[in-house]
């Protein structure tokens, strides 16, 4: 029970310590105590336990102590690279995802219902397939003697063939179709909540196409698009096969780092150390998200002074 | 702010407002099917500059869809909408400058009841200056000053409506369009804002063309009323014509909620119709154009009906029921001759109600009697 006591502690407000005691001896809270025990063991056990001992391996030293030494080694050289290379490229795919998502959500939300269902089939489907098959799926599609640069070839496209494999191109667009499911799926329940008469409304007032995408659509959206934008960008952020597989030197991120200092360098403090790091940046972007909804917040109140 | 779609403003000053921004509307043969049905069936109507029309009738008459296609947001399959000299019929919506409130406000959620204003003001190009001016009036005009930064979902559902409201005034069009706009609001504030939008209109003198199935509604704001059934004008009238001369059964059931009194065309002058009823009475009605013998239906509204000794009028019968609305009182009298004869509906004044089971006779000045031929009303079911 000891243990469970900071559970209680939290749902109640302001517990002093008598508070506490009265809030802990209610014949309510100690069902709900018992009720809520199996959650927390479970969490517990397989996210703070895990988390705190990689913490832990990723401060200390060889010898034994504290350091911080793997941080810094983190942010040096070779690595350091690695870190804004992952950024870049989780923050490429999550903007194309957004625009590639907006289009097809878009266009699926004004599908009558029967074929919207099967647009959406058709979006999500690809993601019950194994990683592994998608990604060498892309790489058939892709290549220098793949359907898509024999297709243009065939077409006297200028430029063709293209390199689309093992460069940056070529993880982005692998990535991108990771991703994409989310991003469809999120705009797709925002976009059917929206009413569309008021689209129509505008127009009535004098609104054309533009305006009302610009001025009530995209507004309306907004939302969306900042959960979608920071949800692929998070997950974009510790993603590790397409990147391995479609991607050259120059596009190692960080999971592949990890990957291979365990297991061809059996040097896990340092692993420990990026694994921690990919965590706060995910905080960062869920931080980033709280950030831009009061931004957006802020600037409506502004709009309104003027 | 510079927008691709700048809609050309009408020259405005402040005498504007007095001698009156509205413009007429000329309807011509409008028509329009879905699927094999026809919602509105050869349509016309003149409407004049800053009148205020009303659409009256029950769902399905076409009266939303007519609406819908001057407003173009639905695209007639024949006919011409003329508005202001200008033919609009194949125009979208955004080009015609009209005005809208609909019944569910469709107020922008994402912009504060200021912005939402404003917004049809910033698509003209409007300066920020001008826009703070008119927007201010316009909220001030609606005494919702005090509103102007909050969210649409802040507000009540009247308030929420006379936002509304204003965003269609703001700019001034030179028609405004309204599909019940008050159909989501209890009495109270539907009598209040029926006056509200009498009083603006008249101001502005503008053009208003409204939609209602609520007939004190239409009699209260109209200058004209067209009742609608099946897609056709069953008549376009003033509502005092409406009511005291009904072209058609449908429009004396659906207005007055008329006594129907069956019966048999007796004899015709120039100036009236005499009708033998089947209770055995004569009443002298309106001058009708049919053939002596025929069968007819003299309709007579409940308010019109005077009571007399029993037996000087048209019909005596016992006096069934007697409730109480407040300053009038509803009466239902059972006629003596035709046992299987419906009850005729009076309203009178309060301090003129008969007793319970008093015989009383019938009476009603020919002026306000009309006859049709006999077919049923078809809004008996529901009107």
């Amino acid at each position: 029970m000891a243990v469970l006591a900071p559970v209680s502690g939290s749902a109640a407000p302001v517990p002093r310590k008598k508070r506490l005691g009265r809030v802990l001896s209610e014949r309510r809270t100690r069902f709900g105590l018992l009720n809520a025990a199996p959650v927390v063991v479970y969490l517990l056990i397989l996210f703070v336990y895990p988390i705190f001992s990689t913490l832990m391996l990723s401060l200390k030293a060889e010898n034994g102590g504290f350091t911080l030494h793997w941080y810094a080694d983190a942010f040096r050289g070779a690595n350091l690279e690695i870190l804004l290379t992952t950024l870049r490229i989780s923050a490429e795919t999550s903007l194309l995802a957004l625009v590639v998502g907006f289009a097809l959500a878009s266009a699926i939300s004004r599908l009558k219902p029967l074929w919207a269902g099967l647009a959406m089939l058709v979006v999500v489907v690809p993601h019950f397939i194994s990683a592994l098959v998608r990604t060498y799926g892309w790489i058939i599609l892709l290549g220098d003697n793949g359907v898509v640069n024999n297709l243009l070839t065939a077409l006297h496209f200028p430029g063709a063939p293209f390199q689309l494999l093992y460069n940056e191109i070529g993880v982005v667009i692998g990535t991108t179709a990771v991703m994409l499911p989310y991003t469809v799926l999120l705009l797709y329940a925002v976009m059917k909540g929206i009413d569309r008469r008021l689209l129509a409304a505008a127009a009535g007032m004098g609104a054309g196409r533009i305006t009302i995408f610009r001025r009530v659509y995209v507004p309306l959206v907004a939302p969306g698009l900042v959960n979608a934008g920071v949800l692929s960008f998070i997950l974009c952020l510790g993603y590790y096969l397409t990147p391995a597989l479609m991607g050259g030197e120059k596009q190692t991120m960080v999971a592949s780092l990890i990957d291979e200092q365990v297991m061809k360098q059996n040097q896990w403090n340092g692993a420990s150390a990026l694994g921690i790091i990919l965590l706060l940046l995910t905080f960062a972007g869920l931080l980033l998200l709280r950030l831009l909804k009061s931004a957006g917040e802020a600037l409506r109140k502004r709009g309104e002074a003027s | 702010m510079p927008e691709t779609d700048v809609i050309p403003e009408p020259a405005l000053d402040s005498a504007a407002s007095v001698t009156g921004t509205g413009k007429p509307v000329s309807v011509t043969r409008l028509r329009k099917t879905y699927g094999g049905v026809t919602a509105v069936d050869e349509v016309s109507m003149e409407i004049a500059a800053g009148e205020f029309v009303t659409f009256l009738g029950s769902s399905g008459s076409g009266k939303t869809t007519t609406l819908m296609m001057i407003a173009g947001f639905c695209e007639p399959d024949a006919g011409s909408i003329v508005v202001g000299g200008r033919d609009v019929t194949r125009l979208a919506p955004q080009k015609r400058g009209l005005g809208f409130v609909f019944q569910q406000y469709l107020l922008f959620p994402h912009m504060t009841v200021w912005d939402n204003v404003a917004f049809p003001l910033q698509l003209r190009g409007v300066s920020k200056a001008e826009q703070r001016r008119r927007v201010g009036e316009t909220l001030e005009m609606a005494g919702l000053s005090a509103m102007a930064r909050r969210r649409p979902r802040e507000l009540s559902g009247g308030q929420q409506q006379r936002v509304a409201l204003c965003r269609a005034l703001v700019y001034r069009p030179p028609v405004i369009l309204m599909d019940e706009p008050l159909g989501a609001l209890d009495k109270k504030l539907r009598d209040q804002l029926q006056t509200e939008i009498k009083r603006i209109q008249r101001e502005l003198g503008l053009t208003v063309i409204y939609v209602t199935h609520d007939q004190e509604e239409a009699l209260v704001l109209s200058d004209r009323i067209a009742v609608m059934r099946d897609g056709r004008i069953d008549q376009f009238d003033t509502p005092q014509e409406l009511f005291e001369r009904p072209r058609t059964p449908f429009v004396a059931d659906f207005l007055g909620a008329a006594n129907f009194l069956p019966g048999r065309l007796e004899k015709q002058t120039a100036d009236h119709t005499v009708v033998r009823l089947d209770t055995g009475g004569l009443v002298t009605a309106r001058p009708q154009a049919a053939a002596d013998g025929t069968r007819v239906r003299a309709a007579v509204q409940p308010g019109r009906l005077v009571l007399c000794p029993p037996g000087d009028g048209f019909c005596t019968g016992t006096v069934e029921t007697v409730t109480y609305v407040g300053t009038l009182v509803r009466v239902t009298v059972r006629p003596v001759q035709g046992a299987d004869t419906e009850l005729v509906r009076l309203e009178l004044p309060a301090g003129r109600a008969p007793a319970l089971g008093e015989r009383v006779g019938l009476t009603a000045d020919p002026a306000n009697v009309s006859v049709f031929p006999d077919v049923l009303p078809d809004a008996e079911q529901g009107g």
